[in-house]
């Protein structure tokens, strides 16, 4: 506004100079304008007020910032994959981007899940490998030679940028273009989008948030409009969103919602009508497409609420066509009938029985969901933590919205109240809570500045007041104060996200940092050490077992065959696993056996005291293996008889026996790390290991990573006892063909 | 008849030593050198040769045994003065006898009589085998050489020593030959008196040697020349511990407190880059090696390559290390034509042998007449296209490939081409043109209309900025028109002219009819098109009779004043207020059209 102003006086500034000017000036300008008169049909006569430049710089900034501050772990460490899941995406979209398409889609991996594999074409969301893949693809058909891990680092920071113009977009449409600019500067920055949207955090979140705002753009777009256009274009984002993340379910549930909701409050229109039959329909078949999604869209009950709305709006809609022509009595008896129907239809679904979307999502009752930190409820801190001051404006944003109603505000706030929900249910959910904070925020910073900056405006052009403020004449100063107060809001804000962003969201997890007393840097990089030990000097299909933790990493870095990994579908066979770490030796011998293992991989930070390792994750796995073997695992086993889990002499012998006790502890015993300690001082749990003296029978250790984080064992294989019936080829084996014969003669 | 006495000589001579060389040269004395300290067999002999025939000597042949043959390296024949040039040598054949020979021209022929000393230098690979085989991790490494006690030569041998050089004191056994004598680290044979050429006896020594047994099993080396200044290098290197096998485990715990603990392993060793190398990088497929270190040396930059784990016998790694070199170093040129004169293969490690070598030379785009000059024989293959940033056509890629080399094998390749400097714009150019297109699709978009409907409410809103806009330069217009009168007028105060007053006067009038009636026209379109804008347009039509009228009572003051009906005073007062109001219609008239 203060530009449109400045603009104003600068055109007046300009007419004044022609006034003075000679006559030849104004014979051009009038030629100019007869042109501009005939061109009027297809040239634009007015060029786009400087006001987009403005909007088209502060949008380009914010993707800039939003680019930058998450390159936090790329400029400390390197352009590396983080985490876990990622390494996955990594995976498939290599193997995407070397065997093209449909072989990806026809993809068995026989490296994962041994000895069941995984068909990963049809149990991922192929949107993220796609658009990685395609952009790889794009760039090197413009011979621009990139690598695809480092297409894949720098997705999500990209599609950030893409996030904010969205969100600008979206907000455009609910409020106006300040607050659409703020809320992109918003989205640009918040901690609580860029911990999932951070380089080399190549997940699936990455480019669903930006699918998520897109989509509801159009959705909003295509109400206020009616237009078929927008429509099929909030079609195709949906598809694309669904094509991404499994966070699509929360947009087929909130548009219906959406529309319901402005059904009761007698807002139907025909521009509704024709905005969400369209949408249903178009999205329900494209979302089909998708191989993982399948027929669930007809069959689960999360989509059920979807198909129930485009019901009553089809009846809601033949009804108002009714009305016109049908007698009041008619018109009474029709209701009635439709009405027991329709109630009856529920009730016969109902007895089925099915959740309430996403509640089944965040259900908490297996172990292995459980078992997952961001599976937790959300406490307030985190809350505060991940928005800052947003959490404390968006309620006023949303108090403006629901003041000053109309169709697509009704949607933004039942996008509020059902993000806050989710994201108080677990805190995984926080990210679909970060984009409506941000544009909420928005309008509640534009609408203060409004009234605090705007002065100038009115006073021009009193028309265009804003209708809630009175015109009251606060004085300057309090003008003043209200807007440093509020800048220098905004400035802790930016604040508080670089540094969020730079001490919580920024470790790659693959690779470790400590820092020594000088402030110099020791890089702990034990994981890849180890893993690229597997790579090189194992046998190329030899079966490793692990906790499902590391299956990702173990197939994407070390590229062996895996048991279990991340994708945690099967849980009978993570708790077999489970009960092969927590049996004795000779136990997990049989199950390692019956398994084909050939290594075992473990993670143990007693020795630099790392917290996430094997030991502390240990009872989740105890839990696990007990909930399908309850009579061979007894968690109660495990503990002290006074309830405590222990890993020094007082510990339960059942645990010091176990197999991923002896793994973890094999030779720790001797171990001396300071002289103020025991040998087999445990850092991570501050105790003596109870049992030092570990021999191990079947299993020998392999290789050890240099921090002693990583610990791999071989399990032996049996001796040859038995002599093989039929005819050796002599000479093809010596090895076997010698010991063959030694056993002919001991028979 | 000379010629046919010097046939039947040969013929004789050919009888009595199967097919020993006719041309009477004899080693007078050998000093051989076996060093067998490293993973190398490095075996050197000085020979002091002598012409005992009848005729000059061109040429020198020696002789490799057929057991050795397979694993030469390296073989190079010098002069006895260290700067010697080496000898040029060629592989021949000779009829009857096993094993591997070559040619030497020598430098000037050998005259009957006359001596020569040469040193003869062979390096081989993989002869060095480990026994036994497998061994755990506290066990030493042992490895046993076979070879001959004997120089191998077409020519008789009056007097040798055998020098043997070892990794360490523990030998668990050697052949006794002729009584040698052990001492420290060597073994003494000989001196061995008039051997007969082609002689063999086998000698075999067992002895330990934990020297680093690492094997490049394959390098690629990939040379990408741009001529924007650069030279960027990459070498992709598959790394083996060819030593003795790692039995049973490895523990961790023995390795870190224990010195003497899997002593034959490999935990670190050095590159030696060029001295300019730049952005250094060492990382393999999962990323970057963080356990390296860089330490730039005023002739060189020497690398602390460290695998991410340590290298045990059979354990192998996978690396990729790539640098930038300013290509003012390595490219000559004269006009069109460019030189590259760069390392066909680098250091990597001390005593390196590589088993297969694989260059890729990228030259830039546009290179042609490319022609090698290689230091020793190198296969070429096919050569390729390679494409990366901007390229059309494709950059030629030169690809040679050479198995088992030694570090005696760094040596300079050169590459000529030709290279139209034209091409360097060729880049450049793109990029602009690129952004070219770009500035003008976006001015193509935003200035025209695309839209295949016809929005009448934007089409309205068009028309009557259009409309606007002419209202606003006809009103200026007038505006100036008025201020012309002004001046019109003040020169007729002072020359008292009332024939240029008049006809000011008149085309003000004139020009004013016309200005008002457009505005009118405009007024009535804005109307058509159903703006409220034409409202404010009559009102501004409305203040404009208003200040009109002004205008001309102050003419027509003006008038009075020459005429001498009103006192200056007065009329100054008059044309106070007649210009305050003015003044103040003007800026109404500029709200307005601020306004519009």
């Amino acid at each position: 506004q203060i530009l449109a102003v400045g603009s104003k006086s600068w055109l007046r500034r300009n007419i004044g100079a022609e006034e003075g000017a000679g006559w030849w000036q104004e014979g051009c300008v009038a030629v100019g304008s007869a042109l501009l008169t005939k061109f009027s049909r297809t040239w634009r006569s007015t060029t786009p007020p400087p006001t987009s430049l403005l909007s088209f710089t502060i949008l380009f900034l914010a993707w800039l910032a939003g680019f930058s501050s998450r390159l936090f772990a790329v400029i400390r460490f390197e352009s590396i994959i983080h985490e876990f899941d990622p390494w996955f995406n990594y995976r498939s979209t290599h193997h995407l981007s070397t065997n093209g398409f449909y072989e990806f889609l026809n993809w068995f991996d026989e490296r994962a899940w041994y000895p069941l594999g995984r068909i990963v074409g049809g149990t991922v969301y192929p949107g993220l490998m796609v658009t990685a893949g395609l952009i790889h693809y794009i760039l090197n058909l413009l011979h621009v030679t990139v690598h695809i891990r480092d297409v894949c680092v720098f997705l999500a920071p990209v599609f950030s940028g893409l996030t904010a113009v969205s969100t600008f977009l979206l907000t455009r449409e609910l409020w106006n273009q300040g607050a659409g600019l703020l809320a992109a500067c918003f989205i640009a920055i918040v901690p609580g989008y860029i911990s999932r949207s951070v380089a080399g955090s190549f997940d699936n979140e990455g480019i669903a948030i930006f699918a998520l705002q897109f989509t509801y753009y159009l959705w909003v777009k295509s109400v206020k409009t009616g237009s078929v256009f927008w429509t099929i274009g909030c079609c195709l984002s949906y598809f694309y969103m669904v094509s991404a993340w499994g966070g699509y379910v929360f947009i087929i549930n909130l548009i219906p919602l959406h529309v319901f909701v402005l059904l009761l409050m007698q807002r139907f229109s025909r521009r509704l009508y024709i905005a969400y039959s369209t949408f249903y329909i178009v999205g329900l078949v494209l979302s089909m497409q998708i191989p993982f999604v399948g027929f669930q869209p007809i069959r689960t009950s999360e989509h059920m609420a979807a198909a129930g709305v485009f019901a009553l709006l089809q009846a809601y809609a033949f009804l108002q066509y009714l009305k016109d022509r049908l007698t009041r009595q008619e018109f009474q008896t029709l209701f009635f009938l439709g009405v027991s129907l329709a109630a009856g239809v529920v009730f016969l679904t109902l007895t089925k029985p099915s959740l309430p979307p996403l509640l089944r999502y965040a259900k908490i009752h297996i172990p292995i969901i459980a078992s997952v930190s961001e599976h937790q409820p959300t406490t307030w801190v985190s809350f505060f933590f991940d928005l800052h001051i947003l959490v404390c404006t968006f309620p006023a944003g949303l108090w403006f919205c629901i003041k000053n109603i109309n169709d697509e505000r009704v949607f933004v706030a039942l996008y509020a109240i059902s993000a806050v929900y989710f994201a108080g249910v677990m805190v995984r959910l926080m990210l679909t809570l970060t984009p409506v904070v941000c544009m909420l925020s928005a309008i509640a910073f534009s609408s203060v500045f409004e009234h605090y900056l705007g002065d100038d405006m009115k006073r021009e052009n009193p028309i265009k007041q804003h209708p809630f403020y009175p015109v009251k004449n606060s004085s300057v100063y309090s003008k003043l104060i209200v807007t440093m107060l509020m800048l220098m809001l905004l400035m802790m804000f930016a604040v508080h996200c670089t540094w969020v962003t730079s001490n919580a969201y920024s470790s790659p997890s693959v690779v470790l940092a400590s820092y020594n007393h000088d402030g110099s840097r020791n890089i702990l990089d034990d994981f890849r050490e180890a893993y690229y030990w597997l790579r090189q000097n194992t046998d190329e299909h030899a079966r490793v077992m692990s906790w499902w933790d590391y299956g990702y990493q173990i197939a994407g870095m070390a590229n062996r065959t895996t048991l279990v990994d991340n994708n945690t579908w099967n849980n009978s066979h993570i708790a077999l696993v489970g009960k092969a770490m927590s049996s004795n030796e000779s136990a997990a011998y049989e199950i390692m056996k019956s398994l084909d293992v050939d290594y075992v991989l473990i993670i143990f930070g007693g020795v630099i005291g790392y917290s996430g390792d094997d030991i502390n994750k240990f009872l989740w796995m105890v839990r696990i293996a007990e909930g399908e073997h309850p009579k061979d695992i007894r968690e109660s086993d495990y503990f002290t008889p006074q309830g405590e889990f222990r890993v020094d002499k007082a510990g339960s012998p059942t645990l010091l026996n176990c197999l991923m006790y002896k793994m973890s502890y094999y030779r720790f015993g001797e171990m001396q790390l300071d002289f103020r300690t025991p040998p087999g001082f445990d850092r991570t749990r501050n105790a003596e290991i109870g049992n030092k003296d570990i021999r191990l029978k079947h299993l020998e250790e392999a290789f050890t990573s240099e921090h002693w984080l990583v610990r791999i064992y071989r399990v032996k294989k049996q001796e040859n006892r038995q002599a093989l019936d039929h005819k050796l080829h002599v000479g093809n084996n010596p090895i076997l063909t010698k010991k063959a014969k030694q056993n002919k003669f001991r028979n | 008849l000379e010629s046919g006495g010097a046939a039947i000589f040969v013929l004789v001579s050919c009888v009595f030593c199967a097919s020993a060389l006719a041309d009477g040269l004899v080693n007078e004395d050998v000093k051989r050198t076996l060093d067998l300290s490293s993973h190398l067999a490095k075996i050197t002999a000085e020979i002091q040769l002598a012409n005992h025939g009848a005729a000059r000597v061109n040429s020198l042949t020696l002789a490799l045994e057929a057991e050795l043959a397979p694993h030469l390296a390296f073989i190079g024949v010098k002069g006895e003065e260290e700067e010697d040039e080496g000898l040029e040598l060629k592989e021949t054949t000779l009829h009857g006898q096993s094993g591997k020979f070559f040619e030497a021209q020598l430098p000037s022929s050998l005259a009957p009589g006359a001596k020569l000393r040469v040193k003869v230098e062979t390096v081989f690979s993989h002869v060095l085998k480990p026994f036994p085989s497998h061994i755990t991790q506290a066990e030493q490494q042992l490895v046993v050489f076979q070879g001959n006690h004997y120089l191998y030569s077409p020519y008789p041998t009056r007097s040798q020593t055998t020098r043997v050089r070892l990794a360490s004191k523990t030998v668990e056994s050697y052949t006794k030959l002729g009584n040698p004598t052990k001492s420290e680290e060597s073994i003494e044979y000989g001196p061995f008196k008039d051997v007969p050429p082609f002689s063999q006896d086998d000698m075999k020594i067992h002895y330990e040697n934990n020297t680093p047994f690492l094997t490049i099993s394959s390098i690629t080396r990939t040379i990408e020349v741009s001529h924007w200044g650069n030279i960027a290098v990459e070498e992709t290197i598959d790394l083996r511990h060819t030593g003795a096998y790692l039995k049973g485990p490895f523990s961790r715990y023995d390795y870190q407190r224990q010195s003497d603990s899997g002593i034959s392993s490999v935990k670190s060793f050095k590159t030696i880059l060029p001295a300019s190398a730049q952005d250094v990088y060492y990382r393999d497929e999962i990323g970057n090696i963080s356990t390296s270190h860089l330490q730039v040396l005023d002739d060189s930059v020497e690398v602390e390559i460290r695998p991410r784990f340590p290298l045990f016998g059979g354990w192998k790694t996978h690396y990729i290390i790539g640098y930038n070199l300013p290509s003012y170093e390595y490219l000559y040129n004269l006009g069109d034509q460019y030189a590259l004169k760069m390392r066909l293969v680098d250091h990597i490690y001390d005593d390196q042998v590589i088993d297969q070598l694989t260059v890729k030379l990228i030259l830039p785009e546009g290179a042609r007449n490319i022609h090698v000059d290689t230091p020793y024989p190198i296969s070429r293959s096919q050569d390729e296209l390679h494409y990366t940033y901007l390229d059309t056509f494709g950059r030629p890629v030169l690809v040679a490939t050479k198995n088992n080399l030694v570090e005696q094998h760094i040596q300079d390749v050169v590459v000529h081409y030709n290279f139209n400097k034209i091409l360097m714009l060729q880049e450049p150019l793109l990029v602009v043109g690129a952004f070219y297109i770009l500035f003008f699709t976006v001015i193509i978009y935003v200035r025209l209309d695309f839209s295949i409907t016809k929005d009448p409410a934007a089409e309205v809103r068009m028309k009557v900025a259009s409309i606007t806009e002419q209202v606003l330069t006809l009103v200026n217009k007038r505006l100036g028109l008025y201020r012309h009168m002004d001046e019109v007028v003040n020169r007729y105060k002072q020359s008292r002219d009332t024939g240029a007053l008049n006809s000011g006067r008149k085309t003000l009038e004139a020009e004013h009819r016309t200005l008002t009636n457009d505005i009118t026209a405009l007024q009535t379109r804005l109307k058509a098109e159903g703006s409220d804008l034409a409202e404010k347009v009559g009102e501004i039509q409305k203040l404009d009779s208003q200040l009109k009228d002004l205008v001309c009572r102050s003419c027509q003051e003006a008038e009075r004043l020459v005429a001498g009906k009103v006192k200056k005073d007065a009329y100054i007062e008059s044309d106070k207020t007649l210009s305050g109001k003015r003044q103040e219609l003007v800026s109404r008239i500029d709200n307005l059209l601020d306004a519009l």
